[in-house]
C-alpha cells in the first residue's frame, strides 16, 4: 500500500514545480481539450515524489496556534458536549463550525492522526473530518476536478449529499453533508455544505495536539 | 431518439413506483444513531411495491442518467495478475454506452474483508435485467443478474461526482447482488476494523481504525434491523446490517452499494497538483477479499 503520511503541505508546494512540467501541453485538435504525453505525466508525478521528499509532512503547528488564538477559546463554547478523551487524543487541530445549533450535540471520534465529528440537524447529518493521511494516486489517471483557491478546495456531490476538501494547517480537511431525503435542496447543489465549508474555523486542540505543536498540555 | 428510447424504461418504472407510494409524512430529526426508516417487512423476495423507484440508479427519478456514447478504454498494458481467480470480469471493463471504466487495477485496500457473510454477485443494478436501462421486460430476480462472472461498475454512467471518472461523473462505489434476490436476509459485515461515525436514512458508514482510515459506506441495508448504532467501535467481519433495498422511502433493486473513500493526492487533468478525500474504486479489493473468503481465509487474518 503506497501510503503517505503528512504529505499534504509539500503537495500543494509541489504545485510551482507541476506547473512548469506540464506548460508545454498539447491540445487535442478535436476538443480543444489538453493532451497530456506519457513523458509529462512521469514529470508530474516524479514532481509529486520530489514535493513529499522536500516538506516530508508536518502539521503547519505554527498557523493552527495562530487560528487556535483568533478562536478567542470558542470552541469549548460551541461543542461542550465533545468527548474530551477524543479531543485529548487527537493529534491533529481539529476545525469547527461556528454554529452551536449544528455542534451542540455533535460526537467526536479519534484514531489519533484522523477524526471525525459527526452532528444532526433537521433533515441533514453533517461530518467533519481531518487527517494527515493520503494515498496518493496514480499520475496516469489525472482527476475531473478543479481546486478552488489557496486552500484547493474542491466539491463533490455524492448519492446522498455533497462533499467539501480542503486543505489548511497542511491538513486535509472534508465537511460532508448527507440529507435523509434525496431531493432535499441542501443537497442538491453545493451552496448548503460551502456555506458550512466557509464558517468551518473555530480551532480546538486537546492534548495531544498542543504538544505536538509546543504548547504544553 | 435513441437516447430517448434508452431512458424510457427508467422513467416508466419511476412513475409507476410513484404512483403506488403513499404520500409521506415528514419526520421529526432524530439524533445519529437512531433508526429513521420505517421498519422493512420480514426476509423475502421483492414485492410490487418493490419496484425500483430509481431503476438501481440511486438517483431520484428526475435526475435521468447521461448517456455515454463513446466505447470503453483499453488498458495500454496487460492487466497486472491478481489472486483472484474465480470468474470475473477485469476492472474497469464497462460495455460501451454504459460509461467509461476506471482501469488502475490497484488493490486500495488489500486486507479487506469480504463485507458480505456468503456469496454475492458484482454486477450492475441499471443496465442488469430488471435495471432501469437493462433489457426490457426483466426482473431483478433474473437468474443473469445472480450469475458470475462479475462486472466492475465503478465509474458506470451517473450523474455524481467521480473525479477519478473519465468525465469526472460516474457511479461512486460497486453495485454488489446478495447470494438471493430475497431482501432482508443477507447480512452485510465489517470490511475493516473501525467505528461506525454516521447511519443516515439509507446509509451506514464505518471509518476505519488503521491508516489511512478509509470510509467504507454501506448504502441500501434494512435499516430498521441494523445490527449497529452509530459510535459502535466494530470489529472486522462483524455483522453490520442485513442487504435490502431501502432508499430514503422509494426502494431501488435489492443490493449493497458498497463504497471507499479515501483522503487522496492526485493530479488534476489540468496539471494542478490536489488533495482531496474522494472514491477509490473498490472493486479489485472486493475480487481479492472474496478469493481469500473462497480459499477459507477468515476476516484479518
Amino acid at each position: 500500500m503506497r501510503l503517505v503520511t503528512g504529505m499534504l503541505l509539500g503537495v500543494v508546494l509541489a504545485a510551482g514545480v507541476l506547473g512548469a512540467a506540464v506548460s508545454q501541453t498539447r491540445v487535442d485538435p478535436a476538443t480543444g481539450a489538453p493532451v497530456t504525453t506519457a513523458a509529462q505525466l512521469a514529470a508530474r508525478r516524479n514532481a509529486l515524489v520530489a514535493g513529499r521528499q522536500r516538506t516530508s509532512g508536518r502539521v503547519d503547528w505554527q498557523g493552527a496556534v495562530g487560528g487556535l488564538r483568533q478562536t478567542g477559546g470558542a470552541g469549548e463554547t460551541l461543542a461542550p458536549n465533545l468527548d474530551k478523551a477524543a479531543v485529548d487524543a487527537t493529534r491533529v487541530p481539529i476545525l469547527l463550525p461556528t454554529d452551536a445549533d449544528l455542534t451542540a450535540g455533535a460526537r467526536l471520534y479519534s484514531f489519533g492522526d484522523y477524526y471525525t465529528l459527526t452532528a444532526d440537524a433537521p433533515g441533514l447529518g453533517v461530518s467533519l473530518s481531518g487527517t494527515t493521511t493520503v494515498v496518493p494516486l496514480p499520475a496516469a489517471t489525472p482527476l475531473k476536478i478543479t481546486p478552488v483557491g489557496p486552500e484547493g478546495a474542491t466539491s463533490q456531490r455524492t448519492v446522498d449529499g455533497q462533499l467539501i476538501s480542503f486543505v489548511r494547517y497542511g491538513v486535509l480537511y472534508t465537511v460532508e453533508v448527507r440529507c435523509d431525503a434525496p431531493t432535499d435542496p441542501r443537497c442538491m447543489d453545493d451552496n448548503y455544505a460551502q456555506g458550512l465549508a466557509a464558517k468551518t474555523t473555530a480551532v480546538v486542540m486537546g492534548a495531544a495536539a498542543r504538544a505536538e505543536a509546543g504548547l504544553g498540555g | 431518439m435513441r437516447r430517448l428510447t434508452a431512458l424510457s424504461p427508467l422513467v416508466l418504472m419511476a412513475v409507476l413506483a410513484l404512483g403506488a407510494c403513499e404520500p409521506k409524512t415528514p419526520k421529526p430529526p432524530t439524533p445519529g444513531g437512531e433508526v429513521k426508516t420505517p421498519a422493512s417487512p420480514e426476509p423475502g423476495a421483492p414485492t410490487p411495491e418493490d419496484a425500483p423507484g430509481d431503476g438501481g440508479a440511486e438517483q431520484t427519478p428526475g435526475e435521468p442518467i447521461p448517456p455515454v456514447a463513446e466505447p470503453p478504454v483499453q488498458p495500454a498494458t496487460p492487466p497486472a495478475p491478481t489472486p483472484a481467480t474465480f470468474d470475473h470480469g477485469p476492472p474497469g471493463a464497462i460495455p460501451a454506452g454504459q460509461g467509461k471504466g476506471y482501469l488502475d487495477r490497484t488493490v486500495w485496500s488489500p486486507s479487506m474483508c469480504w463485507p458480505l457473510e456468503e456469496a454475492a454477485f458484482a454486477n450492475s443494478q441499471v443496465y442488469g435485467h430488471g435495471g432501469g436501462l437493462g433489457p426490457a421486460g426483466t426482473s431483478q430476480c433474473d437468474s443473469a443478474n445472480y450469475s458470475l462472472p462479475w462486472r466492475d461498475n465503478f465509474c458506470e454512467a451517473r450523474s455524481r461526482d467521480t473525479p477519478l471518472c473519465a468525465g469526472g461523473a460516474g457511479h461512486q462505489g460497486q453495485d454488489i447482488r446478495p447470494a438471493t434476490c430475497k431482501k432482508n436476509l443477507h447480512w452485510a459485515v465489517a470490511a475493516e476494523k473501525g467505528v461506525i461515525t454516521d447511519i443516515g436514512t439509507y446509509t451506514v458508514t464505518l471509518t476505519a481504525s488503521a491508516a489511512p482510515h478509509r470510509t467504507y459506506r454501506y448504502l441500501h441495508m434494512q435499516m430498521a434491523t441494523l445490527a449497529v448504532h452509530e459510535g459502535d467501535a466494530v470489529a472486522v467481519g462483524q455483522r453490520l446490517g442485513k442487504v435490502a433495498n431501502d432508499f430514503a422511502g422509494t426502494p431501488t433493486t435489492i443490493h449493497l452499494h458498497f463504497e471507499m473513500r479515501a483522503g487522496a493526492a492526485g493530479v488534476t487533468t489540468d496539471g494542478k497538483t490536489v488533495v482531496l478525500h474522494t472514491f477509490l474504486p473498490p472493486y479489485m479489493s472486493l475480487a481479492e477479499a472474496y478469493q481469500r473468503k473462497l480459499n477459507g481465509a477468515a476476516c484479518g487474518a
